[in-house]
């Protein structure tokens, strides 16, 4: 016998044992936590018991709180959150239910949250906890972490407690801090005034422009300024009147006729904007500008110089152009002689440059006019007792005069033929004058000059600039001689 | 392979925003997004606002879901936060 297919018997079986398996599917999932609200059979109708107990007591208190507030479950879900909240993160608490908390939030918020609920597994823990806003100063709050059971639910109840005020008012008391450190370290004097030109704050290095204690004074008054190129009109006060409309001033040279010390300074001013946009004062910084007018006039002092020594030598360069012509027989002749004299005084520029302009030995003045003809160092020549400093301008006639002695000796005298000797030595003192010899011997028999030539002129004029100086000659058949007085007052 | 041409209905009962209940629909939108894209649609029901509602399926624990169909019906109880469990018990009979 074959038993029928399903019989009336076999349905009732299987739907005894589907409700058997879902009557035991409820027990375990209350049994596990895994729900909390059950529907109850009432009198008239079907009625929602929650396990969990009343949700709204628990939302109308965390509503009334001030601080923001929200009720997460064990896994970080939220559950409920205050307006407070809401408001703060721009989102509806329909947006945030169910959602994690932190995921919702900036990256480092919600890291900061995450580790705050970790951490604040049975104890309540607190942390600061920054909210960035875009285009918009951050907020800073300090959030609290208390552990919650709702009915069968644990989890976190977090309050956001705003801290911006306090944290801001830090932040612009350590901006105060540094801007006085900044201000108390400049080399400059700086002075920070008030809108009516008060002076608030000084630092150390504003006591050049005012001896005492400048805070509380008036500036303009203290330290009134006179500003060059300004004919007058621009004074102290209308400084600070100026920048504090937002204008600043920079670089203006002024002097400061009460300053104890330094008179020149370079002034320049800054509106002073403490908070937002709104202009508090005026920082204004003094430079001291004497040793840059030192160098300004030891410039001028140079320049001058220069200027005098640029005319000296073109009327110089003309003399020797004029005297050379006058004796040349030709252009080639000039030429010749002209360049070597040109040369020679070059040679003395050359030197006198390398030690500043400031004196020359008349060795080395002899070592340099002799070497385009004769090595010094050669038996040709002796040079003795010449470690003598002289002043430029004696340098210069020196220069001239052993130029033309050296190509007079290469022409026709000691230097024309071997064996000739040179022997320029210091003889001493005379009148006070410093008197030296240039000594030929060993050349060809010497007959004085039918004519006196340029160089002839030279030597002998060379130092009549002083009743002590000048040279003479001495043609003596067996060498010229010729000695030659240095002024003292060019002896250094 | 769904022989469904539309997406198949699932039935989340809640009880207002009890923890649970919020957690069975965050959990729920979690699983068919990133394990059943398209393949269902969810209506919550809150029993608070129609506890006659409760009826039809015979909920007795909340948060409920139900799937109606392919048959049999099956019921999940809780809130969903088990991902296997629910996945398993959702494509028992789907593949026809």
């Amino acid at each position: 016998m074959t038993p029928a297919p399903f019989s009336e018997n076999d349905l009732l079986i299987a739907d005894l044992r589907h409700r058997l398996a879902e009557a035991e599917e409820t027990l375990r999932a209350i049994r596990e936590n895994e729900v909390d609200a059950l529907v109850m059979r009432g009198p008239l109708a079907e009625e929602i018991f929650t396990i969990v107990g009343d949700t709204e007591s628990y939302r109308t208190f965390m509503e009334v709180m001030e601080p923001g507030a929200v009720a997460l479950d064990g896994s970080g879900r939220v559950l409920f959150a205050n307006s407070t909240l809401t408001q703060l993160l721009g989102k509806s608490l329909a947006e945030l239910q169910g959602k994690l908390f932190a995921d919702g939030l900036a990256a480092g918020t919600g890291q900061a949250i995450r580790q705050l609920l970790s951490d604040a597994g049975t104890t309540r823990q607190s942390r600061e906890i920054r909210f960035s806003r875009p285009g918009e100063a951050d907020l800073h709050f300090i959030a609290v972490a208390s552990p919650l059971r709702l009915g069968t639910v644990s989890g976190h109840a977090v309050t956001f407690a705003d801290v911006t005020e306090r944290v801001r008012n830090e932040s612009s008391e350590q901006s105060e801090h540094a801007a006085r450190a900044v201000i108390a370290s400049a080399n400059e004097a700086v002075l920070v005034c008030d809108r009516e030109g008060i002076i608030t704050h000084a630092n150390a290095a504003a006591s050049i422009v005012y001896d005492g204690n400048p805070v509380g004074q008036a500036f303009a008054e203290i330290i009134p300024l006179v500003f060059r190129d300004a004919t007058g009109v621009l004074q102290a006060d209308d400084l600070v009147a100026v920048v504090t409309t937002g204008t600043p001033m920079q670089g203006m040279e002024a002097v400061a006729p009460n300053a104890p010390r330094v008179k020149d300074y370079l002034v320049s001013a800054a509106p002073l904007r403490v908070a937002g946009d709104r202009i508090s004062g005026a920082v204004i910084t003094m430079i001291d500008l004497s040793q840059r007018k030192a160098a300004e006039k030891q410039q001028n002092l140079l320049m001058r110089e220069l200027d005098h020594r640029v005319k000296n030598t073109l009327t110089l360069v003309l003399s020797i152009s004029a005297r050379t012509a006058s004796n040349a027989d030709s252009v080639q002749a000039f030429h010749k002689a002209f360049s070597g004299r040109i040369q020679a005084l070059a040679a003395t520029h050359t030197l006198l440059l390398e030690r500043s302009w400031t004196s020359l030995e008349l060795r080395d003045i002899v070592d340099t006019e002799l070497a385009p003809y004769v090595e010094t160092t050669a038996d040709q020549v002796t040079i003795e007792g010449l470690s003598v400093a002289v002043t430029p301008r004696a340098s210069i006639a020196f220069g001239l005069v052993v130029h033309e002695l050296a190509t007079n000796a290469v022409k026709y005298g000691a230097l024309s033929q071997p064996g000739g000797h040179v022997t320029v030595r210091a003889i001493g003192r005379r009148n006070g004058a410093f008197v030296l010899e240039w000594l030929e011997s060993g050349g060809p028999v010497v007959l004085p000059p039918e004519r006196k030539g340029f160089g002839r002129t030279v030597i002998t004029r060379s130092f009549q600039y002083s009743s002590e100086g000048g040279a003479e000659f001495d043609f003596d058949p067996s060498g010229v001689v010729c000695r030659i007085s240095i002024p003292s007052e060019d002896l250094c | 392979m769904t022989s469904a041409s539309r997406p198949r209905k699932l039935i989340l009962y809640v009880a207002g925003q009890t923890p649970k209940s919020l957690a069975a629909i965050a959990n729920l939108e979690r699983i068919c997004a990133e394990h059943l894209p398209g393949q269902y649609e969810v209506e919550v029901i809150d029993l608070r606002l129609d506890p006659k509602l409760a009826r039809e399926h015979s909920i007795v624990a909340i948060p409920t879901l139900v799937r109606e169909l392919p048959v049999p019906l099956h019921k999940i109880i809780g809130d969903l936060s088990d991902t296997q469990k629910v996945l398993v018990n959702l494509k028992v009979g789907n593949s026809v």
